[in-house]
């Protein structure tokens, strides 16, 4: 018992001066579960996406059309898009072309069109136009729901204002009116209300309020029925169409860079294997420059990180048919791109550490935050609003970006260089911290 | 060949060389014999070209010793680690080494063959390196330093932690090597490596030279030409305080050394001895050693 206490006393001791460990052990977990509170919303009090880009394009002149657009500017799943500015600063409504355009630059994944005649004296009825980018299913699928939600609430008011349009254009306003106080009457009798006030809100379109309610509580009812009857959304996928698997399709880029920042970071961690063995006092001694050896390991690992995530793709489209050769040299690309920059970062980590060890603890770190931030795990839109601008600095993010824009949008070459432009910019940045690291830092020393 | 003037490093508040200035000649096989930390590697270091002095020049054939590297073709550089790719075979070991110097095809096959086969590696040729023992793994790090037949070759320490055979294995390599004309630089804390192979010897501590010369220029620099050993408690502590007029007495571990005055004569210690009823045979006689001047020059032995 006396051995083992003195053995246990020992691993104390060890693990008590081990400060990569200790890190690993509390401070990482620690950080690591404040990120990802921060990334899933935990301390929010409403869940659910916020912020995503809903760009609306109103050619109606219906007032009731306008509390639609008012509606949907309240929802704060939604960033309504209306206007652009053009040439001269001067804002403008956005047209529907631009929006089409906007969606090749994933500017916009979904679109809400509101034609001249999304209401009118002719017909009962609402028609509405929905573009749509489904390229994470899980947004997609959100906000569907959330726009259906939104149109529906105010459908009995826009149906209303629409057969009171109609009403008063065949049997004449007066008798319309009186129509209208009568159904007033009855509807305050049936919810308890002031006939009035009724009538006035129906006037300015908030009966939807009340209407709305009772509505949204049957769904799957005669009420979501007659909706569905007599509300035309026409719905129009604007990329992804092609996409044979569309989950492996849109889950595979994320993995793949995961994976690549891990195997990226372990090598650059070779430096320090290289120092400690003494080979730099070889190579240092030979014509070799120091120069030499940080651009052999960037050109390693970029070949390396293009050479993994193209197998990767092809493991997908082996697995899961994941369509990677229809757009195979822009694939290439981004690939190229992203590999540059996940070097980058790995040989950041192993400018600014002093031991392998603390370059694994920091990748780790790094890495999963970056993972969970970049949206390799799930949409950014379901992240708070700072999480998704972080996430924004980060390889992960563009890098999925790029992917898809090349397997989701088929995108041109031209479409595919800003994104290529920012994880080149991200990586020259992160060479250039970690050159001047490099220079005055013990690697070489 | 190799002029340092002057130089001086510094590694924060640490003066690791202070002023050391020396010659190396063409075919020389020069000895810096000092203790661990006495600033041996440094000066390798900075020969090599893998550091910056704060202070002097160095030179090989005129060609300055710098981290640009213009004199690293002519240098051969085997360090004091194990500077080897483990997971990799000799062979493949050598090629990579080879051709950053420049060598390809057929002169670096030919190359290799040779230092291989110079080292008596040929037959593991193909082995990974982390399967060899200690002493052939040392055999190769030098086999390494020699591909681009270098004009001048540093050695830091290159017996470090191998068996006597594998020693002398290199012993006998490296003199091979000085015989056919390499100058070689040889760092060792081993003042029995310094006397066997060196032809001058500078000995170094505290980052200062303080004494250049061949083995008997050295030698000639100590106050004493022979050395008396005799076993502790031989000799009573009131005789043995007399045996000091003959020269300085220094107490060892297990026994006393006499070093004697130079105009001593042995015949009349000797007689002395005799006299005091000493009999002769518990005297050793030795001649005086690198230990003996390292300690008259600092004031300590190689190892403290």
């Amino acid at each position: 018992m006396k051995l083992v206490l003195t053995l246990l006393r020992k691993e104390l001791l060890l693990f008590s001066k081990d400060r990569v460990a200790l890190s690993l052990t509390f401070l990482v977990p620690v950080v690591l579960i404040y990120i990802f509170g921060a990334v899933f919303g935990v301390n929010r009090t409403s869940s659910g996406p916020t912020g995503i880009p809903l760009a609306v394009i109103n050619e109606s002149a219906a007032p009731e059309i306008a509390k639609l657009v008012e509606a949907l500017r309240k929802e704060t799943a939604f960033r309504v898009v209306e206007s652009t500015t053009d040439e001269n600063g001067v804002a403008r409504a956005l047209t529907e072309t631009e929006v089409r355009e906007g969606f090749k630059a994933n500017r916009y994944r979904f679109a809400l069109v509101l034609p001249a005649d999304a209401t009118s004296d002719e017909t009962f009825g609402l028609r509405l136009k929905l573009l749509f980018n489904p390229r994470n299913e899980i947004e997609s699928q959100m906000v569907l729901g959330l726009l259906q939600r939104t149109i529906y609430t105010e459908a009995p008011m826009l149906l209303l204002r629409s057969l009171e349009k109609q009403a008063a254009s065949a049997i004449g306003r007066v008798k319309t009116d009186r129509f209208y106080d009568e159904m007033a009457a009855t509807i305050g009798r049936s919810f308890g209300l002031d006939a009035a006030k009724v009538r006035e809100s129906m006037k300015v379109g908030s009966l939807g309020d009340i209407v709305g309610a009772k509505t949204s509580g049957s769904t799957n009812g005669e009420a979501s029925n007659f909706l569905e009857r007599v509300i035309k959304i026409e719905q129009e996928q604007l990329a992804g169409a092609q996409v044979k698997n569309t989950g492996a399709t849109r889950a595979v880029g994320g993995w793949a860079m995961m994976f690549l920042l891990f195997a990226l970071s372990g090598s650059a961690t070779s430096l320090f294997e290289e120092k400690k063995a003494g080979l730099y006092l070889r190579l240092l001694a030979s014509p070799v420059r120091p120069s030499h050896i940080l651009w052999s390991k960037y050109a390693f690992g970029i070949l390396l990180g293009l050479v993994q995530l193209v197998a990767l793709f092809f493991a997908g489209r082996l697995m899961f048919g994941i369509d990677v050769t229809s757009n195979f040299a822009n694939l290439l690309v981004i690939c190229a791109a992203a590999a540059v920059a996940c070097t980058a970062f790995g040989m950041l980590l192993a400018a600014v550490t002093r031991t392998p060890a603390a370059a694994q603890g920091l990748a780790t770190l790094l890495i999963l935050t970056m993972s969970a931030v970049g949206g390799a795990w799930f949409p950014t839109s379901f992240m708070p609003e700072l999480i998704q601008q972080l996430s924004k600095l980060t390889v992960v993010y563009w890098a999925m970006e790029g992917f898809a824009q090349v397997l989701w949008n088929d995108c041109t070459f031209a479409e595919l260089l800003p994104t290529v432009g920012v994880l080149l910019g991200i990586a020259a940045a992160l060479i250039g911290v970690s050159w001047w690291r490099f220079r005055t830092g013990p690697v070489f020393e | 060949m190799l002029v340092v003037e002057n130089l001086t490093k510094r590694y924060g508040t640490l003066t690791a060389l202070n002023d050391v200035s020396l010659h190396v000649r063409r075919g020389e096989f020069f000895g810096l014999l000092g203790p661990n930390g006495a600033g041996k590697s440094t000066l390798m270091a900075l020969v090599a070209g893998l550091r910056q002095p704060d202070a002097g020049r160095m030179s090989i054939d005129g060609v300055p010793c710098d981290r640009a590297g213009a004199a690293s073709a002519t240098i051969g550089f085997v360090p004091q680690s194990l500077a080897l790719y483990e997971d990799l075979n000799a062979e493949e070991n050598l090629a990579i080494f080879g051709r950053l110097y420049g060598l390809t095809g057929a002169a670096l096959k030919a190359r290799i063959d040779e230092c291989l086969v110079a080292v008596g590696l040929q037959e593991r040729r193909r082995d990974t390196v982390k399967t060899f023992s200690g002493g052939m793994q040392r055999r190769l790090n030098l086999a390494a330093s020699l591909l681009h037949a270098p004009k001048l070759l540093l050695c830091d320490e290159p017996t470090v932690g191998i068996d006597p055979q594998s020693r002398n294995a290199i012993f006998d390599l490296l003199e091979q090597l000085n015989r056919d004309g390499l100058t070689i630089i040889y760092s060792t804390h081993y003042m029995e490596e310094a006397t066997r192979l060196c032809s001058r010897i500078g000995i170094i501590d505290h980052g200062r030279i303080h004494a250049l010369g061949t083995l008997d220029e050295l030698l000639e620099q100590l106050p004493s030409r022979e050395v008396v050993t005799f076993p502790r408690g031989s000799v009573a502590p009131g005789l043995a305080a007399k045996l000091e007029q003959f020269g300085a007495l220094h107490e060892r571990a297990e026994s006393r050394e006499l070093h004697l005055r130079a105009d001593v004569r042995l015949a009349e210690f000797f007689t002395a001895t005799a006299a005091a009823g000493l009999p002769d045979r518990l005297f050793q006689l030795k001649r005086p050693t690198l230990e003996d001047l390292f300690l008259h020059l600092t004031g300590k032995t190689l190892r403290e």
